[in-house]
């Protein structure tokens, strides 16, 4: 019904960021329901389903067009249900992003490790003394909080960081935690943005991992897991389990007065909003209350924030199917990054931070991209930040 | 006056309907098939029912992102809507009086005494829906928005509506001139079309046949074209916010007293 309540205004039109750097009708929402009403009811030549199919790939995904629709159709969630019903249909996606839904598929992990890699950073990092304690494994201990790193700060040497500052900043905070360690999953949720049919048997066995498990609460460090864990899995997991964005988690143990940042950390910052984050789950607040709360830093907006936060490029597969795309799409976020004056864009997500660095490439930008954990460990137990981290990695690697 | 083809028309209308309510059934088939859930009348609050009515008859969004697109759209929408009710009103009132259940109102909104209030409301959204479509052609071929859509098929939408409104103001001032009455001072618009304005002083009764049918026919024709054209939207755009609304009500970000200060394009 969506496909066909499109008043064709070309709001969506305006606002794409992936229209913004290649504008092409079949790009924009208002090309991408055309196309599905006339495959729906006519079907499409060659061509044009060509050009459809470019426009279907060529998008992250990143529901800015649901926002600004004034009809609000369900623009992303089309996309994704497009994707899948062409798979089933026989029409795969491109090739890139096949090999990533494959080992996904095969090795639980986008990036094709073997699982027993997946919690190595912990015990890196506590050797290295970046850890007051050890982590513990759930399987050892069932602590009522599952820490969730994912698979990029899990098994990304250059995002690891995210991880051991997230796990350092609830020891900090008292938090009684543990990790799934080799048993974490990769979140499948990567499957569902990019069309697989397998999304949902996937999406099953996860949620039943974690109630045969008896998890309780699950605290997120990436959007993109979040927006898996949290909304895809709406209505699979129980309403008792509490799927939580670090963010969230943090800013709570911060109001609490379990946490506090006591350090002085004079920095003009920007903050970026991850899609799956704010778009999708409506997260704007708690980041932007653990920034201020931090002594000395000052927050300065990007012109688009918010519900209008210019995406990054990272989302829907669209890095694996158009990297030039998104080389150009964080190159424009960091352009209006420079324009507010911050010396650093912040983002309480590994995904994004590592597309926002793709754009400081392109643009040859000064600009520092941190992850939100790092803003907070310097304020509250700088020895974690992610020099030292990097640091202590490299010496324990090479012996 | 010339008599008017009125079986034909009543068959014309009849067919154009059961066309419209064919392509509807299915078209519901399909919508309902690609429905993840149904609409639980049990999320049906007070703020989902508040954004509803503020987006489908205020279209608030619009209103935030451009004033000027708002009042076409207002125009377009109210007018459309408001000439549709008289219409039907006009209709259902003529087929109650023919088996007198009408408690006489056919008479008095014809040739009574409400028959003013008739002319004045006609006229009005008339004049309404005219200033839409107007300013949608003006804003399409001359300030060209950039995300104008390239559509020809909404071009001819526009252009059909407005020479249906322009039919319905000659088809007016054509009657008045052909059996003139104390009350049209009230039909304020097509008394601007009167045909002696124009030349026109002979062959009023075919002019008047002419436009009769062109209006009557085109008007009915908009029923077949409507599931093939733009105007599906003003049937689908309520039903989707709606189903939206109802699942957004948690959601914080549904207005934005600064949407235009952020749009990239402007
Ligand atoms: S903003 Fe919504 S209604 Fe307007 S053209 Fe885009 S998808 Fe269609
Ligand atoms: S989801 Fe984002 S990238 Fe895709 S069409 Fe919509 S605005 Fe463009």
């Amino acid at each position: 019904m969506e496909m066909e309540a499109c008043a064709r205004c070309g709001e969506c039109l305006a606002w794409c960021p992936v229209y913004a750097q290649d504008p092409r009708e079949s790009i924009c929402s208002r090309g991408k329901l055309g196309s599905l009403k006339r495959i729906v009811t006519s079907g499409l030549n060659g061509e044009d389903m060509k050009e459809f199919l470019e426009g279907l790939y060529e998008c992250s995904a990143c529901g800015q067009c649901h926002i600004v629709c004034p009809v609000r159709i369900n623009t992303h969630e089309l996309w994704e249900q497009a994707r899948e019903s062409l798979v089933k249909a026989g029409i795969s996606q491109p090739e890139e992003q096949i090999k990533h839904l494959t080992a996904i598929r095969e090795c639980n992990n986008s990036f094709a490790k073997p699982q027993t890699e997946r919690g190595l950073w912990a015990e890196t990092a506590w050797r290295a003394g970046l850890l007051k304690e050890p982590v513990r494994l759930w399987k050892e201990y069932q602590a009522p909080v599952l820490y969730f790193a994912g698979c990029t700060a899990s098994f990304d040497p250059a995002m690891q960081a995210v991880a051991v500052q997230s796990a350092r900043l609830l020891q900090e905070a008292g938090v009684d935690f543990s990790i799934l360690g080799p048993d974490e999953p990769c979140c499948a949720s990567k499957l569902r943005r990019m069309g697989d049919p397998g999304f949902a048997d996937a999406a099953q066995q996860r949620a039943d991992l974690f109630l045969r498990s008896g998890i309780g609460r699950i605290i997120v460090s990436c959007a993109g897991c979040f927006k898996g864990l949290h909304s895809d899995y709406a209505g699979i997991l129980p309403a008792s389990l509490e799927v939580l964005h670090l963010t969230e988690y943090l800013d709570r143990l911060i109001r609490e007065g379990n946490l506090t940042p006591t350090r002085n950390v004079s920095m003009k910052v920007t903050y970026h909003d991850p899609c799956h984050l704010g778009r999708h789950n409506q997260i704007y607040r708690e980041p932007r209350n653990i920034l201020h709360a931090i002594p000395g830093l000052s927050l300065i907006e990007m012109r688009r924030h918010g519900p209008f936060s210019l995406c990054c490029g990272m989302g829907g597969g669209l890095k694996l199917a158009k990297p030039e795309i998104q080389k150009k799409m964080s190159a424009a976020r960091i352009r209006q990054a420079e324009e507010t004056g911050a010396e650093a864009i912040v983002t309480p997500c590994q995904t994004c931070q590592m597309g926002l660095m793709t754009g400081t490439e392109a643009t040859s930008s000064g600009l520092k991209v941190y992850h939100i954990t790092e803003m907070l460990i310097r304020s509250v137990c700088p020895e974690a930040d992610r020099a030292h981290i990097e640091k202590a990695f490299t010496e324990i690697e090479t012996g | 006056m010339h008599p008017r083809p009125w079986i034909l028309f009543w068959f014309f209308v009849i067919c154009c309907h059961l066309y419209l309510d064919y392509s509807l059934y299915r078209r519901w088939k399909g919508w309902i098939r690609g429905m993840k859930t149904g609409f639980a009348m049990s999320r049906l609050k007070m703020p989902v029912v508040r954004i509803w009515l503020y987006e489908v008859f205020l279209q608030r969004q619009l209103f935030s992102l451009s004033v000027m697109r708002w009042l076409i759209h207002q125009c377009i929408f109210w007018g459309f809507i408001s000439l549709t009710f008289l219409s039907l009103t006009k209709f259902i009132l003529l087929l109650l009086s023919r088996i007198s259940l009408d408690a006489g109102l056919h008479d008095f909104f014809s040739w009574g005494a409400g028959y003013p209030f008739t002319k004045l409301w006609g006229d009005f959204f008339g004049l309404i829906l005219f200033a839409g479509c107007a300013g949608a052609l003006a804003r399409r071929f001359v300030l060209r928005p950039v995300e104008t859509a390239h559509d020809q098929t909404d071009t001819f939408l526009t252009v059909y509506l407005l020479l249906m409104t322009l039919s319905g103001f000659m088809l007016e001032s054509l009657r008045m001139a052909l059996s003139p009455s104390d009350l049209d001072n009230y039909a304020f618009i097509g008394g601007i079309f009167m045909p002696a304005r124009f030349g026109i002083v002979a062959g009023l009764g075919t002019w008047h046949a002419v436009t009769w049918i062109f209006h009557a026919f085109s008007g009915a024709a908009i029923l077949a074209y409507l599931p093939h054209s733009k105007l599906l939207h003003s049937l689908l755009a309520p039903l989707v916010i709606a189903l939206n609304a109802a699942e957004e009500e948690g959601r914080k970000d549904m207005y934005w007293p600064k949407t235009k200060q952020y749009r990239p394009i402007r």
